[in-house]
């Protein structure tokens, strides 16, 4: 067992060791890298894809995955814009935004539950669905959106810039929730297999339905935040979210297997983790076209490194026979 | 404090796919008795179990537990009626820490959502230390022996107030000294007056811990009574019907062969160490042993599983290499896997392409490999023939239509079309009818007496008694025993398999 | 498995009350009925629909549809999916258009340059095929997550080699390989009759479905699950390539944003033709139906002048369809126990 110990250990702590390099490399690169100012830009940029990715922690921890989350976004984006741009008041704007993520959510999470359809298929096909009828919404051109978007971004709580405050607040409150609240670790139960949960009485169906809205709702925050930054929506809104997130995910220690995983420090990590690396690439005037290629390949890795520590766990606990005599304990 | 449990059942019947598993099964279990149940696999123990434990509705009779009807709609029901049910697969979540595996549709919460962890921690402890596991109930369970695993569940039973527990084959993963802790505590139990059912197949602990005993065969209850009405003799030959002569084709004696498969000093840390054994041609060679003893694990180690990190393996004299199933199978072993479905076979493909799966190369024409239709379809009607499938279905239909000896004859004919020198087998009658048990014991030793090796892994002494020219006892690993024909002795292959266990007449 | 699957249901379906409807489901030429019946039901309403020039132009579009949806149809068999196959179709395009470009390509002139080109479009597939399939077996990572960091990884790799520009140039030669409608037909013929008969006929068709039906029985009765896997993917990769031949013959650029919104199509038309996602099914002429009846979809919806965005989720209406349909079928046939 000693043997598990010290590798394991090491692969969980996977997350912190790749961000300390990250920033450690970038740091020396580039002598603005490690600034405040920078760091908090860093910050502020990852908060709506790390957000959308606190939201897509919880559906990869039941073993799922939500490939819609760009698509809920952008059609959300697209609502607000329409609204906005009529003139409606800010906070129903914002209200419908949230319900919408609520409702796509929903549709997700009662196709997993009811029709035994895979995740990856409902959410895809959602994808499309809602991706199409944003762009009819938005009839493939972009909105401006008032002002008052805007200074969503440059608003400060407590020193701290709203979007960043909002993000390390939902984390929070999520990173709460899964760890110390029953429905929280049901959650990790339904995730390491959904059959045994619902043997032992956990209400699997139930778990998983809100674990989706979770996911849209998310996604609409995260559109809020992007919509703070950018001001507008284009055609291209929210798109390549679901990877990203996913990539946030994963790359913070959550198992695509699901069961395992965080949102503090894993998510949160791996989403700054990410927005650095695009951040010092610029510092460092990388050509763009790079972006996409590093940042797949870490992306690889890090799934890879989760594969491994897969075989690795299932390997030791292959069905042992105890050849010494053991303690009764311990 | 000691609340009083009785369970009844009355004509309780069940039926899957128009087969009768449960036939009008009657039985009292007095408050705070003990019973066990012993049956053969398929004699309908777990389903009735399961009736009784929520996870199956009967189709008729009624169940009453404490003087209360008692008919569960789900597992999650018939716990708060105070019915436990500690499976011998094990349910609890690994990425979890006991305390969470115990409570976890039940935490003690402040303000309605947030977990109280001092209270959990309290009552986890609590409940831990009357099940006598030292772990602190932070503990993933991930970390955990099967033993320290099964303490867990027992732990979640009394932390639910549970008033009947049933132990399913509780002992097959533990080592000594665990399933002495478990007696212990179930000595323990009994005392506060919790009624138990134990189902095992290792009738000497029966006879140790049980005040009654009922025994199934077939579906229906053929005997019931106080422990003292039984001897271990009785109890075998009740499950099976008949005495043992009539169960077991004759065996030629036949002389043993050259060696086939000799195996030297094969270990694998943790798993098997010092393997020494010789097949001869010819020869059924019994393993025997509880479960956990790491004959499985031999086995697949054998056929190139799972590795090993020392010893040899020698065929007709060569050595074989660390290679793959496909390497062992050109060199002209076979293996019969323990879980058919899990790695014999394709439940969804038809009869024919299952039968025909490894020796599909024989049946193609290069250069591209292509199917010649008529010798393919020409050896599987042969084989079908030969393993006496039923004729009621046909070759495109997938096998998970079929019985579960049926579907072991499948298996058996794609190893068989193989013509192997050395067969291995393991628990190849488990979950078969009695009747194709009996085609399957002829078909094996067939195999033998055409001159190929055959290492048949059981959990029942009786079928390797009545099969083997020897047997071999494994035990944690090891080989502990060796008995041959002459020497075979239920007792003693037993007593070879529990060291330090006494085993009562 | 080399019998129609009509017997098979048939015979599971004996001495149960099937009713008529679930044996239409359950039967292998569902989506043929369901193309006839659009058709006909469109014809008046579509202008244009039923006429020959209409037909000749869904036959093209379908036929590289067709290439990609085979490739994938071998790895879903296995109980995988290729999500890269949009990114080794631009890859390759643009890699084959930089070969053969008579404006500044490796070989420009050269009349090896279309044949060279080909053969090097062909073996790319191949690579980024065997990349996929090492990394979902050796190294034991989730197929759908491999194909996507893939198709992210490719087809940035595609834009960064043209520095998103097309390529153009290409050797007439080349074009007239994908450009002209009874080359493509040929070539699909061909790769179809070769798959069909490797599907059903051939040790390698019958390993492919061992390893869909149960990876771990295959490997323990001596299939070569690894190689089998691998295999499939390259087999998938290379069927990629050959699409973009088509595609690029047809544009008469390189591209390297070429098929980038075929990646949905793919995967509704072969699932919608009876291909399951569990693994273990799948044949040629159901994934030719499937491509038919989502082209026709396609191009009546287009004739009704309605926006791509209607299209878009008329589509993946149409795969969330097809999932259930596959589901269901799963569970009729199984006896819903």
């Amino acid at each position: 067992m000693k043997r598990v110990g010290s590798a394991e250990r090491v692969l969980r702590q996977t997350p912190v060791i790749l961000f300390l390099v990250v920033l450690g490399g970038f740091g020396l690169l580039s002598g603005s890298f490690l600034s405040v100012e920078n760091l908090v830009n860093i910050g502020v940029q990852a908060a709506p894809a790390g957000i959308v990715a606190v939201g897509m922690t919880l559906v990869l921890l039941t073993a799922g995955v939500d490939l819609s989350v760009g698509a809920i976004m952008f059609v959300a984006a697209a609502v607000a814009g329409k609204m906005a741009l009529a003139g409606q008041p800010f906070w129903l704007v914002m209200l419908t935004m949230l319900g919408i993520g609520g409702v796509f959510g929903g549709v997700n999470g009662f196709f997993v539950t009811r029709t035994g359809v895979a995740p990856f298929i409902v959410t895809l096909a959602l994808l499309f669905v809602g991706r199409g009828f944003a762009l009819w919404l938005t009839q493939t051109r972009a909105m401006n959106l008032p002002d008052v978007f805007l200074q969503l971004g440059a608003t400060r709580v407590l020193g701290v810039p709203l979007p960043l405050a909002g993000f390390l607040g939902i984390a929070v409150l999520s990173q709460f929730v899964l760890m110390r609240t029953q429905f929280g670790r049901q959650i990790y139960a339904v995730g390491h297999n959904r059959e045994a949960a619902r043997k032992a009485g956990v209400e699997s169906g139930r778990i998983l339905a809100i674990v989706y809205v979770v996911s849209g709702v998310c996604a609409a925050l995260g559109a809020i935040l992007a919509l703070g930054q950018l001001g507008a929506v284009t055609p291209k809104f929210g798109e390549n979210y679901e990877f990203k997130a996913i990539s946030a995910a994963v790359l913070g220690g959550t198992s695509l297997f699901g069961g395992r995983g965080a949102v503090l420090p894993g998510t949160v990590l791996g989403a700054l983790l990410i927005q650095s690396l695009e951040n010092g690439l610029v510092l460092l005037n990388a050509d763009p076209y790079l972006y996409p290629l590093i940042t797949s390949a870490i992306i690889f890795t890090a799934v890879l490194l989760d594969s491994v520590r897969n075989a690795l766990l299932a390997r030791l606990q292959r069905r042992k026979i105890r050849l010494e005599p053991e303690l009764g304990s311990s | 404090m000691n609340a009083v449990a009785a369970l009844e059942f009355a004509e309780v019947s069940k039926s899957f796919s128009g087969v009768r598993v449960l036939r009008g099964v009657s039985f009292t279990l007095p408050a705070g008795r003990t019973l066990g149940l012993v049956g053969e696999n398929g004699a309908g123990k777990s389903t009735m179990m399961n009736i009784l434990g929520g996870a199956l509705r009967a189709d008729a009779g009624t169940m009453r537990l404490n003087g209360a009807w008692h008919a569960p709609a789900s597992p999650a029901e018939a716990e708060r009626a105070g019915v436990a049910f500690i499976h011998q697969e094990l349910n609890l979540f690994p990425n979890l820490s006991i305390a969470e595996n115990i409570f976890l549709t039940s935490f003690p919460r402040r303000g309605g959502v947030m977990i109280d962890g001092r209270t959990l921690h309290e009552r986890t402890a609590a409940v831990l230390a009357e099940v006598g596991l030292e772990m602190s109930p932070q503990t993933p369970v991930e970390r955990l022996s099967t033993g320290q695993c099964q303490l867990v569940e027992i732990a979640k039973a009394l932390a639910h107030e549970a008033r009947l527990i049933i132990f399913d084959e509780p002992t097959t993963s533990l080592s000594a000294r665990e399933t002495e802790m478990l007696f212990a505590l179930m000595a323990r139990l009994r005392a506060r007056g919790i009624a138990m059912i134990y189902i095992s197949h290792v009738l000497g602990d029966v006879m140790r811990l049980c005040d009654d005993i009922v025994v199934l065969r077939d579906g229906a209850v053929v005997a019931q009574g106080p422990r003292a009405e039984f001897t271990i003799e009785k109890m075998i030959s009740l499950m099976v019907g008949r005495t043992l002569d009539h169960l077991y084709p004759v065996r030629k004696d036949a002389a043993r062969g050259a060696p086939v498969l000799e195996v030297r000093r094969l270990s694998e840390p943790g798993i098997v160490r010092g393997i020494d054994f010789t097949l001869h041609r010819g020869e059924v060679l019994g393993i025997a042993g509880l479960m956990g003893a790491g004959r499985s694990e031999l086995a697949r180690i054998l056929f190139g599983l799972d590795r090993f990190e020392e010893g040899e393996i020698k065929l007709d004299g060569r050595p074989l290499g660390r290679g793959a199933p496909r390497d062992r199978i050109r060199r002209g072993l076979a293996f019969l896997t323990e879980d058919r479905r899990a790695e014999g076979l394709c439940f969804e493909a038809s009869i024919a392409d299952n039968m025909a799966l490894v020796t599909l190369v024989e049946h193609t024409r290069t250069p591209l490999r292509l199917l010649d239709l008529g010798r393919w379809r020409a050896a599987i009607a042969t084989m079908r023939q030969a393993v006496r499938l039923t004729a009621n279905a046909r070759d495109e239909q997938p096998v998970r239509t079929l019985s579960g000896g049926n579907q072991q004859k499948v298996v058996l004919g794609k190893w068989l079309l193989a013509k192997p020198r050395v067969l291995i087998l393991d628990e190849p009658t488990r979950g078969v009818d009695v009747g194709a048990k009996f085609e399957l014991y002829q078909l094996i030793l067939q195999l033998a007496d055409s001159g190929s090796g055959v290492l048949l892994i059981s959990s029942e002494i009786e079928e390797l008694i009545g099969l083997c020219d020897r047997i071999l006892v494994m035990n944690r690993g090891e080989i502990r025993g060796e008995f041959s024909r002459a020497e075979f002795d239920r007792e003693r292959i037993l007593q070879a398999a529990l060291p330090g266990e006494e085993v009562r007449a | 498995m080399s019998e129609p699957s009509v017997t098979a249901a048939v015979a599971t379906e004996r001495g149960r009350t099937g009713s008529g409807l679930r044996r239409l489901a359950l039967s292998e030429y569902l989506v043929l009925w369901l193309s006839v019946i659009y058709a006909i039901a469109l014809a008046p309403f579509a202008p244009g629909f039923a006429s020959t020039g209409n037909f000749a132009n869904i036959l093209i579009s379908l036929l590289p549809l067709f290439l990609v949806a085979l490739g994938q149809t071998v790895v879903l068999i296995t109980g995988g999916i290729d999500l890269s196959v949009t990114s080794i179709i631009a890859l390759t395009s643009v890699i084959g258009a930089n070969v053969m470009s008579s404006a500044g390509g490796w070989l420009a002139g050269s009349p090896l340059a279309a044949p060279v080109a080909v053969v090097a479009m062909l073996a790319l597939g191949a690579v980024v095929g065997g990349l996929n399939g090492v990394a979902v077996t050796w190294l034991k990572m989730p197929a759908f997550i491999v194909t996507l960091t893939g198709m992210m990884f490719f087809s940035g790799l595609a834009i960064w080699f043209t520095q998103s520009k097309n390529i153009g140039g290409l050797p007439e030669a080349f074009v007239v390989l994908g450009g002209n409608p009874w080359a493509a037909a040929a070539i699909a013929a061909a790769t179809g009759g070769f798959a069909h008969v490797m599907l059903t006929r051939s040790l390698f068709g019958r390993w492919l479905f061992a390893v869909g039906h149960n990876a771990k029985a295959a490997h323990v009765s001596g299939v070569p699950v690894r190689g089998v896997t691998i295999a499939a993917y390259v087999v998938s990769g290379v069927c990629a390539a050959l699409a973009s031949i088509l595609y690029t013959g047809q544009a008469e650029t390189g591209s390297p944003v070429l098929g980038q919104r075929v990646l949905l199509d793919v995967i509704g038309a072969t699932i919608l033709g009876g291909t399951s996602l569990f693994g273990g099914k799948g044949k040629v002429l159901w994934t030719l139906c499937g491509v038919l009846f989502l082209k026709l979809v396609d191009n009546s919806l287009n004739l009704l002048n309605l926006s791509i965005f209607t299209i878009t989720m008329v589509k993946g209406g149409v795969i969330l369809v097809a999932a259930l349909l596959d589901v269901a079928r799963r569970r009729w046939a199984g006896g819903g126990a």
